[in-house]
């Protein structure tokens, strides 16, 4: 593994987020360290989610910072901290649906090509060389996640299995340095749960990524996380290794004592 | 391929029109034109970027007067209004550009038609600059001249119905290369998901705007050329009614699908003509036309055809 470990390629200070009369994310402090697979877990409503969106830019936080391999982003816009190096992936699978699957991977390279209307106009670009090794890149992507077969039919073809591997070829095609998945394994089969473990590890083994995995399958988080911070009602309860953290009372009882609320008032 | 030859065919079809018909047919063919560049404009911004506007008409209306006044005050020739109406119209794409980054859908619809009616407001009320609800006169466009040689008499309605055409051509080649750019790509990342297309990097706000200059600026040469072939301006040329009508040739030829509002176009001019004493029900027909694309086939003709062929 990675030799730079313990340099934190992404940190979160003191972040708070209220909506209204509610906190959904109460003074958190979060980092995620280079090579690392750092999980985000906690019950429904733990604000979780939130917290994804305010890293990534949707939401802006109300108190707190955050820094991006040492730089502080915490009033960029999303567009520039993917510019940054940040991919993310969705929890609710998010494609250009009409267009097709090399074009969503291609739109992730754009942030490093020039656009303008009279360059478009003149047909200046499309046979610039960075257009053609972004398409090769893209088909080599699609490759590595057996996907060849179909870069050249509508994103909304596909599966929805198959949908997350372009998200997360997607993501891999800006060349991030930190990517940030937001329950990649929902909604997936068994199988492809196994699968998905190997081509995350991947990422950070054979790509150099860190990530930040929100999930809710404990068996994806304890196969890949190297540290996990749990979150609930907005405010962080525990972090530390995967196995010592699901045997802390705290977070054995946040998520058993909710299901117990929850029964108990449905 | 089969396409290139398709539109070489019917350009030169185009072109051989003024031997095979009258004056009032050349008429309607260069108002096709004129609404042919109107119609894709509006696609680039509506069809493709997925924003709502109804301002087509005050881009059109900007592109004409930016002619009929320059012509009074410079005595400039169509070849150097052309351009500038085009950046006229431009910039105020720009400038309607700016709130649109923040607004969306029926927001956005109701801003842009608050700008077609300051628009119209200005044109119809300052009279000492625009010449008020009488509108401007223009003279005639002269004869074309390099270096003291005559090239062609553009007054004469053959002559400046090739020109529309000329004109045409280019603007439709260069809205052709626009939607199949990088950029038209970065257009349809926004419209099918904003905070997507953020998220993988795309600066938004740019390509919104792009998409409002490229649109007003193809709007400000129709107007131009418009305003030279009517010899004039009046503000009513240039109302929401306008707007409207590219609205529904470009909804029911089919948005996004560029060849769509181009048929939409040559429909709906085409089609009062056909209906005689009922001509003066138009705006109605076309409300309605509108209305049934809308439930029925929202994705247009042309788009409806491409989805069956593609089953």
């Amino acid at each position: 593994m990675s030799a730079d470990r313990g340099v934190p390629i992404l940190e979160a200070r003191g972040i708070s987020k209220r909506f209204g009369g509610v906190v959904a994310v109460n003074d958190v402090n979060l980092a995620v360290n280079k090579g690392q697979i750092v999980g985000l877990i906690g019950p429904n409503g733990s604000g979780k989610s939130t917290m994804v969106n305010l890293v990534s830019g949707e939401l802006n936080a109300d108190k707190g910072q955050f820094l991006f391999e040492g730089a502080d982003i915490t009033g960029l816009p999303t567009y520039r901290r993917a510019r940054a190096g940040m991919a993310r992936s969705f929890q609710l699978l998010r494609l250009f649906t009409s267009l097709t699957v090399e074009d969503n991977l291609l739109l992730a390279s754009h942030m490093r090509m020039k656009t303008s209307i009279v360059g478009s106009i003149l047909g200046r670009e499309s046979g610039l060389a960075e257009e053609q090794a972004a398409r090769r890149k893209a088909r080599e992507l699609l490759a590595w996640f057996d996907l060849e077969a179909f870069a050249d039919k509508p994103a909304s073809d596909l599966s929805i299995g198959q949908q997350r591997m372009v998200e997360l070829a997607r993501g891999m095609m800006s060349e991030p340095t930190l990517f940030v998945l937001d329950e990649p394994a929902a909604g997936l089969s068994p199988p492809n749960v196994d699968k998905l473990i190997l081509l995350i590890r991947r990422l950070r083994d054979e790509f150099g990524m860190s990530i930040l995995l929100v999930e809710h399958v404990m068996r994806v988080v304890r196969d890949l996380c190297d540290h996990v911070v749990v979150l609930d009602s907005g405010v962080k309860i525990a972090e530390g290794k995967p196995d010592a953290v699901v045997k802390d009372p705290l977070v054995v009882e946040a998520y058993i004592g909710s299901g117990w609320k929850r029964r108990a008032q449905g | 391929m089969r396409n290139i030859s398709l539109s070489l065919a019917g350009i030169l079809l185009l072109a051989l029109l003024p031997f095979g018909v009258g004056g009032y047919e050349v008429n309607v063919a260069m108002v096709i034109l004129f609404y042919v560049i109107l119609a894709v404009g509006l696609d680039l911004v509506s069809g493709y970027c997925g924003q709502f506007s109804f301002a087509t008409g005050a881009f059109y209306g900007l592109g004409a007067y930016t002619a009929a006044i320059m012509n009074r005050d410079l005595g400039t020739s169509v070849f150097v209004n052309l351009p500038a109406g085009a950046l006229v119209a431009g910039l105020f794409g720009l400038l309607l550009g700016i709130p649109a980054l923040r607004l969306k859908g029926h927001f956005l619809a109701i801003v842009t038609i608050a700008f077609q009616t300051i628009v119209y407001l200005i044109i119809s009320q300052w009279t000492s600059f625009t010449g008020g609800q009488v509108g401007l006169t223009m003279a005639n466009v002269g004869p074309v001249t390099v270096f003291g040689v005559t090239l062609f008499e553009i007054a004469s309605l053959r002559a400046y119905y090739w020109l529309t055409l000329v004109m045409t051509v280019i603007c439709v080649f260069a809205a052709w290369r626009l939607a199949n750019s990088r950029l038209g790509r970065e257009w349809i990342a926004i419209r099918d998901d904003e905070t997507l297309a953020a998220a993988v990097g795309l600066d938004t706000t740019r390509g919104k705007l792009t998409a409002f200059v490229a649109s007003a600026a193809l709007a400000g040469i129709a107007g131009v050329l418009t305003a030279h072939s009517l010899r004039g301006v009046t503000p009513d040329d240039f109302t929401i009614w306008i707007s409207a009508t590219v609205v529904a040739m470009m909804v029911i030829g089919g948005r996004g699908t560029f060849i769509g509002p181009i048929i939409g176009a040559i429909f709906l001019v085409l089609m009062p003509e056909f209906l005689g004493r009922f001509a003066e029900y138009k705006m109605l027909i076309y409300g309605i036309l509108l209305v049934v694309a809308i439930t029925v086939m929202p994705e247009g003709v042309v788009g409806r055809l491409r989805q069956r062929s593609a089953r």
